[in-house]
């Protein structure tokens, strides 16, 4: 299951850290970059990730959106691999039948290709020109952005979205969770060329990256383009920006209200520790008693009861203090007050006399169906694995399904108790104004 | 390579198909099928019908209380759903390798002993009701369902009725209504393919020992109407308040069919004018050279059950910029049809689409997914193998030919959204 050695490996220059579960962890040693390999050759297709350890909680006011708007231009080509060499990523890659993308969250930046494995050298070289030479200019920024911005007006179209954005920004004012991911819309239309530069250079280095590799491949043909392509950059020579902002302690409730035409909504949100917490297990469990499906408790109580169309509890499992947030869509007719009290109520139930055996039970049957679907295939690993690396430790893909095994109903009771606290919580109401 | 229908085993037995094929995905197994029965066999006032069944099937059998079958389900880390298409219910369903036949017995038990409780009924109807409601505030849906109102006549099944109406249909329904339809679903025409950690064997044991106690069914499909309607550019423009994105749609209704020969050609064109990936025409000029879209997408739709199709491209736009968006948009599409239809573009599609085929049968839920659409299409297991040699064979000539199917002069538009005052 687990096996660590800090030998070279079966390539110079990259040593083995170790083997959890199938993954294998190695470093190139000459610049910091960090692999991740998951052999499966059952079918003859691979995934390659590149994970940079950058994300919107790197941005500041003037370049909120600023990673997401770069993601989008490190399509626009880089030294080796563009447009007028016909061999830009979508004329590579995208002709032989990959699925390539890259997302931008909270925490991170992922690129990724999922292909017919016979391509997978050619997504290694693309991916390592383009962490240090990718072409970022203002003439594909003119043209990029109102792609964005679009991107942002289709989110917009979206209560859930329009009601989530005012619920983190309300409930965070220092720490840049307070702003989305996508940025507010001046400064996607604003933002300088400069200032998207100057983000490159301060993040897209190997030593802040970690490239992921899943499926059809043999591990030292892959070790072996590793360390040919990305092999020739150096580390950054100077230290990352760190962010050292922290939000500071919420000493009451806090509510926003969003009136737009649209459908009511309400969502209750409640401040809960980063992603490593021992309280975080329990938490995430609490999540899937509360809405994971028919028999979990508000679905009983609202959708069942047509009090609402929907309703759904996430617990973000971030690198820094995030929420446990409920959001329910209403039914027409039910009032927003009413709602709140009942969810209120059911959270401090839960606080007061806990949940029963059987519904732990259930949610702890949910995680094996839920850590073995994970593994469905490159593109379900790669999406997976991301989020785990972003919160800054790839082994949670590992070891959070075991440490969700040790949840007791004690320890669920417990964190109700401990963070659903008035005080910690931020109420949003989306009010529909159309009738 | 290996050939992926070497490692599927089918069987048939009273007109009913099952697949199964064992996976290297741990503890995952995907089950999707389905069994004839939906709108399409309905008067028109019924259409919300099967839809009303679908999401009552596990509120309750005769033998299992609503709570019983999900707390079932839940307990075993299992999930499982129904919904409905025009010509048939369908079930998806995963759970861990154990479960399996649990799982297929309650899937059977649902469709085939469900009791559809009035109380659930009743909130079954609230709640699509409060669904129909939300729909009036999402942009794509309302687009997508006036283009197909625009070039469909209403006895067509690709026409999409208002919402009004649909509530109407919601609003009428009763429980004598969902218990005769009920009665015409059974083995007649059930497809199921099972996918993932299990011997192949074994699910196809437990398929059949389960479905073997669905009724006879009573469902004949019939020869779909033709669409008459004549095709001309008309316009709806539906204003939503306070929309940030104006979705849009630009169709035609087209006489073909899945089974024709001209299919895989239409596909190859959509692919090439709006495919999904960033090379596509549109792509490349509408979003790459404009900025004008975050996406724009050509495809048909349509064509379940041997039904007549239609072409249609999907994009969303700025409202301030939507005639000049949609003014390019029309003139891109001309453009191609007039000179983009090449043998180059050819070459490079069939490529794409290869890749693109392999890469997405990479899970179990997909290769469930696709054994499940082979049987509905009455198709040989070996066509999963043969799907990439027919795209390869696809000549310049047929592609021109399926061009000629589509009319881009009488494209209809459908847009919701906040508009500008001048539009």
């Amino acid at each position: 299951m687990h096996s660590r050695s800090k030998k070279e490996s079966i390539v110079s220059g990259i040593s083995h850290i170790e083997t959890v579960d199938g993954i294998s962890e190695y470093l190139l040693k000459k610049n910091g970059l960090k692999i991740l390999l998951a052999q499966d050759n059952s079918v003859p297709v691979a995934g390659f990730m590149v994970t940079y350890h950058v994300g919107s909680r790197n941005e500041a006011t003037g370049y909120t959106g600023a990673t997401h708007l770069l993601e989008h231009l490190l399509f626009k080509g880089s030294e080796k691999f563009n447009s007028e060499h016909k061999n830009s990523i979508s004329e590579l890659l995208e002709t032989k039948g990959a699925r390539i993308n890259a997302t931008t969250w909270f925490d991170r930046t992922n690129y990724y290709e999922v292909l017919p494995a016979q391509f997978l050298p050619e997504a290694i070289a693309l991916e390592a020109d383009r962490m240090r030479t990718a072409r970022i200019t203002e003439k594909d920024k003119i043209t990029e952005m109102p792609i964005v911005r679009n991107e942002f007006e289709l989110g917009e179209n979206h209560p859930a979205e329009a009601l989530d954005k005012q619920v983190w920004a309300t409930a965070f004012q220092a720490h840049p969770y307070h702003h989305s991911t996508i940025g507010w819309k001046t400064d996607i239309e604003q933002v300088p060329i400069s200032r998207l530069q100057q983000f490159y250079e301060d993040f897209y280095w190997p030593n802040n990256a970690t490239v992921t590799v899943v499926g059809d491949f043999e591990k030292k043909e892959v070790l072996t383009l590793i360390k040919k392509y990305f092999g020739v950059h150096t580390a950054s020579p100077k230290p990352f920006p760190s962010l050292y902002t922290e939000e500071p302690a919420q000493e009451g409730e806090r509510r926003t209200v969003v009136r737009r035409s649209g459908v009511n909504m309400i969502a209750i949100a409640h401040k809960i520790p980063n992603a490593h917490h021992a309280d975080i297990p329990s938490l995430a469990l609490l999540a899937v008693i509360l809405s994971e499906d028919k028999t979990s408790r508000l679905y009983k109580a609202l959708v069942d009861t047509v009090k609402a169309t929907s309703a759904d509890t996430y617990c973000w499992q971030l690198h820094d203090p995030a929420l446990f947030e409920t959001v329910i869509t209403l039914a027409p007719g039910v009032s927003h007050d009413f709602v709140e009290k009942l969810v209120k109520k059911e959270y401090e139930n839960i606080a007061q006399k806990g949940v029963s055996a059987e519904e732990l039970q259930r949610a702890k049957k949910s995680v094996r169906a839920y850590a073995a679907s994970r593994r469905d295939g490159p593109y379900a690993f790669l999406s997976s694995i991301n989020e785990d690396l972003a919160t800054g430790d790839w082994k949670r893909f590992v070891t959070f399904p075991k440490s969700l095994e040790k949840v007791t109903t004690k320890s669920i009771q417990q964190v109700a108790k401990k963070y659903f606290v008035e005080k910690q919580s931020t109420i949003g109401w989306f009010i529909d104004t159309s009738s | 390579m290996k050939k992926i229908s070497s490692s599927i085993l089918e069987i048939s037995h009273e007109n009913m198909r099952f697949f199964a094929a064992q996976t290297k995905s741990k503890d995952v197994v995907s089950i999707e099928g389905s069994v004839l029965g939906g709108k399409n066999m309905l008067l028109q006032n019924k259409s919300k019908i099967p839809e009303l069944a679908a999401e009552l099937f596990d509120a309750g059998t005769s033998k299992k209380t609503k709570d019983e079958i999900r707390e079932a389900l839940s307990s075993r880390g299992a999930a499982m759903s129904f919904f409905s298409t025009g010509d048939r219910i369908c079930f998806l369903a995963s759970c861990l390798p154990e479960d399996v036949s649990f799982v297929l017995e309650l899937i059977v038990e649902c469709i085939s002993d469900s009791t559809f409780p009035v109380k659930e009924l009743r909130s079954a109807k609230e709640r699509m009701l409060a669904e129909l409601s939300e729909e009036e505030h999402q942009t794509h849906s309302l687009a997508a369902a006036a283009l197909s109102r625009l070039i469909y006549e209403p006895s067509h099944v690709n026409y999409i009725e208002k919402i009004s109406e649909r509530k109407k249909s919601v609003e009428l329904a009763t429980r004598a209504d969902l218990l005769s339809f009920k009665k015409m679903l059974g083995k007649e025409g059930l497809v199921l393919a099972i996918t993932g950690d299990i011997s192949p064997t074994k699910a196809l044991k437990s398929s059949r020992a389960a479905c073997v106690k669905l009724p006879k069914g009573t469902v004949v499909l019939t020869e779909k109407k033709i669409n008459t309607k004549p095709q001309k550019a008309l316009s709806e423009l539906i204003t939503v308040k306070d929309k940030a994105n104006v979705d849009v749609y630009l169709g035609t209704s087209i006489s073909l069919r899945y089974t024709d020969s001209l299919y895989v050609p239409f596909t190859i064109i959509c692919e090439m004018l709006g495919g999904g990936g960033f090379t596509s025409h549109l792509m490349q000029t509408v979003r790459e050279r404009d900025g004008l879209t975050y996406g724009v997408y050509a495809s048909g739709a349509g064509f379940a059950g041997e039904a007549d199709g239609y072409f249609r491209v999907k994009a969303s736009f700025s409202p301030n910029r939507f005639s000049e968006s949609v003014k390019v948009l029309k003139k891109e599409i001309a453009f191609f049809f007039a000179h983009k239809i090449t043998a180059e573009n050819l070459t490079l599609r069939k490529t794409e689409m290869i890749g693109e085929y392999v890469v997405g049968l990479s899970t179990s839920k997909a290769l469930a997914s696709m054994l499940h659409k082979i049987g509905i299409e009455h198709k040989k297991v070996e066509y999963i193998d043969e799907y990439p040699e027919i795209v390869k064979n696809v000549a310049l000539k047929d592609l021109k030919k399926a061009a000629e199917l589509i009319s881009v002069e009488t494209l209809s538009l459908a847009a919701a959204g906040t508009f500008p005052k001048k539009v």
